[in-house]
């Protein structure tokens, strides 16, 4: 037998592609360029567009009269390679940033591209191996990055904090936040806030104990964790039982990205359902600080006041999704958040006292909440294996994905799931990274439907709907075109008039929206950006479409340059 | 590395699942041996994987780490067909590409615990057998763990 044949070493699999390799410098982004976001609405620089978590873009070539002709500019496809963790799981659940003209987002499988955001050439890619066997309540997604100081942050699937050269790609460092062997995994949009880069857990459906935490954003040392479940003899520790072991594993993850006001150097993070998710038995009380938005001081971590919208959690009912920053004519500063057991808040911001709430649902069963915030609980998993219905199901009457409030109305544009679900209360024991949940839980496959509301968060009215076959599982955007942006789980992109609701315009991506679309310019021109791909937790929220085309491209759409 | 014996590959012989046109078409995945990396005093993990020929395999198809880290992977075709492997890696995932009889080498970074599969991507390779596991053991560092006492496992 001859020698063998030298096959060489390995390369990177991306040596064999057209990826350029590194992306043009962009301006520095820091903490002042942040907090005045909205004064360069040519770039998104940060996960929803400013610090007040608006998704407002003060962009207006594409408007009410132009929007007829948006087309689209170019097409991104993620593309997959092997086995990865998730495989069957994939959607494209991110907000781009742009930067100058260079885009920056994840996708499924640790991905991140920077990408050019006038042609879609890929400049730089980075992929980050996750484990196939990491626990994955609802999915290999990830919801996006973090520009800042000359770097790009991701939370990656198995817990680790990443921070890469934005003009490379080329990794910087690589912190472990989480224990994959407990449960944990991120999916989040880290924030960047000052020095600091903000990332919260995921894994809550395994019973972990959930916690926010901040890096610095040169080094990658930690500065503070902020545990949303308290020890005993903390405050809030005694909504959990005495001698128990349920705040151990008592959940309130922080898988959503928090809003932030920089005059109050606050972060509002919600937080999300309590563990066991269905069964209260094991943890009786109100089980602070699950189902709640924190404000919490950015420089020390810790909690100033708390608002729980669902006391003593028995519908999975996370409260992880945004709270949006605005303020009232009379300049008292609010937050609103719609939550998943189909209540719409109002807070002050300053203090967590609440201003108003109001159903933005038509379905709710499990309970109701009274003008002054009062919660009785009236339909709930109890006795073991008897099967309960309730609206809103698990996923609740809004999802993880998000709303926009328009300055220009003072509307807040809210996509709406309703759909119910069965839960059977059948209670285990704990074991470290097996799920957690205390039910079998079935989410209804009919009898479902969505629309996107118009709500003035002054008055709790709403002012229209646009009404869809299927729930809305996606996020709003709204602009100063006078424009309201949704996808359906269909593939439709639609653009409503923000003053009416009427459809003016639509596109079919060929694939459900699970995403949250944004908007940029390059040379004057205004581009609509909006990664498509129907994945992720669908069981949860639509398993209607459980049968639905899968996929992983990112859609880019303008007006013609003639 | 050792590689190890059991009822189970009894078991899968007699159920033809271990060859190539057997019972099925392919070889069922993970049938193959299970190896051990040797850590160098230079801290990084190394084995040696195997195409054997004619049966569209990685072997061992299960190579098991002591933690995550640095590893190097000496790869060889002894098969009389061309194949290749793309191989997990932080950063990007890496390619070699493997005429008859040749030998070539991965370095790879892989964060643990937990398992990682590669393939070879050619035709259907995958499916075939040529898909096998990297398993890393060990536990995340202390600052990563959660603030609770130990928890029962499975």
């Amino acid at each position: 037998m001859t020698d063998y044949v030298d096959a060489g070493e390995a390369v990177p699999h991306k040596t064999l592609s057209a990826v350029k390799g590194n992306a043009p410098q962009v301006s520095n982004v820091d903490y002042e360029r942040i907090k005045n976001a909205t004064s360069e609405p040519h770039n998104w620089i940060t996960y929803y567009g400013s610090y007040d978590a608006q998704r407002h873009s003060r962009l207006d070539q594409i408007n009410k009269d132009t929007v007829k002709r948006l087309t689209p500019a170019w097409v991104f496809q993620a593309g997959s390679t092997g086995l990865h963790s998730g495989s069957s799981t994939y959607s494209f659940e991110a907000s781009p940033l742009v930067v100058d003209g260079v885009m920056f987002i994840s996708g499924p499988e640790g991905k991140v591209w920077a990408i050019d955001g006038k042609t879609g050439e890929e400049l730089w890619r980075y992929k980050h191996a996750s484990p196939y066997d990491v626990s994955l309540c609802c999915g290999n997604v990830n919801r996006g990055v973090a520009v800042g100081h000359g770097k790009v942050y991701m939370y990656t699937l198995n817990a680790h904090l990443i921070a890469l050269d934005a003009e490379t790609g080329d990794l910087v460092w690589d912190v472990t936040n989480g224990d994959v062997r407990a449960g944990e995994s991120g999916s989040v949009a880290p924030l960047i806030v000052k020095d600091k880069v903000i990332v919260g857990s995921a894994g809550g459906e395994f019973g972990v104990r959930g916690h926010l935490d901040a890096f610095d954003a040169q080094t990658g040392e930690r500065q503070w964790r902020c545990y949303t479940v308290p020890k005993p003899g903390e405050p809030g520790s005694e909504t959990w039982p005495d001698d128990g072991e349920a705040w151990q594993r008592g959940g309130a993850n922080c898988w959503i990205t928090p809003s932030y006001d920089p005059e109050l150097e606050l972060l509002f993070q919600g937080t999300g359902n309590p563990a066991p998710d269905f069964d209260g038995g094991v943890r009786e009380g109100d089980n602070l600080y699950t189902d709640s938005t924190v404000a919490i001081d950015v420089n020390t971590g810790e909690i100033r006041w708390h608002y729980q919208f669902t006391p003593h959690d028995l519908w999975d009912y996370d409260s992880t999704m945004e709270n949006v920053l605005f303020d009232a004519p009379d300049g008292r500063k609010l937050l609103a958040h719609a939550d998943k057991n189909g209540y719409f808040f109002v807070l002050d911001r300053t203090n967590g006292e609440l201003v108003r709430v109001f159903p933005f649902v038509d379905r709710i069963t499990w309970g109701d909440i009274s003008p002054d915030g009062k919660v009785t609980p009236k339909v709930y998993p109890d006795e073991e294996g008897v099967p309960v219905h309730f609206w809103p199901g698990p996923a609740g009457g809004k999802e993880w994905t998000h709303m926009a409030y328009s300055p220009n109305t003072g509307l807040i544009y809210v996509p709406v799931q309703e759909v119910g679900a069965t839960a059977t209360r059948r209670r285990r024991e704990f074991k470290e990274s097996i799920p957690y949940w205390g039910a079998g839980v079935a989410v209804d496959l009919d009898d479902h439907y969505g629309f996107v509301a118009a709500i003035d968060p002054l008055t709790g009215e709403e002012k229209w709907r646009w009404r869809n076959e299927y729930p809305m599982c996606a996020s709003t955007l709204t602009t100063a075109g006078g424009l309201v942006f949704q996808g359906t789980p269909t593939g439709e992109f639609v653009a409503l008039d923000e003053q009416t609701g009427e459809k003016l315009w639509s596109f079919q991506c060929g694939s459900g929206h699970h995403s949250s679309p944004m908007s940029y310019s390059v040379d004057g021109r205004q581009y609509i950006a909006v990664p498509t791909g129907w994945g992720g937790w669908i069981e949860g929220f639509l398993p209607g479409l459980l049968g639905a085309a899968a996929g992983d491209a990112l859609f880019v759409f303008a007006l013609p340059e003639n | 590395m050792t590689a190890t014996d059991s009822d189970r590959e009894s078991e899968l012989h007699a159920a033809g699942l271990d060859g190539q046109n057997r019972t099925a078409l392919g070889r069922l995945l993970g049938t193959g041996g299970i190896g051990y990396a040797e850590e160098g005093s230079d801290g990084v993990m190394r084995a040696t994987v195997r195409i054997p020929e004619d049966q569209l395999i990685f072997e061992p198809s299960i190579l098991v780490f002591p933690h995550g880290g640095e590893i190097e992977l000496t790869l060889i075709n002894d098969d009389k067909n061309t194949h290749c492997a793309v191989l997990p890696n932080n950063g990007d995932p890496k390619i070699i590409w493997m005429v008859n009889h040749s030998k070539g080498t991965a370095r790879l970074n892989l964060g643990g615990p937990g398992t990682y599969y590669y393939g070879s991507t050619t035709g259907n390779d995958e499916g075939r057998g040529l898909t096998a596991a990297l398993v890393f053991g060990g536990e995340v560092p202390d600052s990563a763990k959660l603030d609770r006492p130990p928890q029962p496992r499975p």
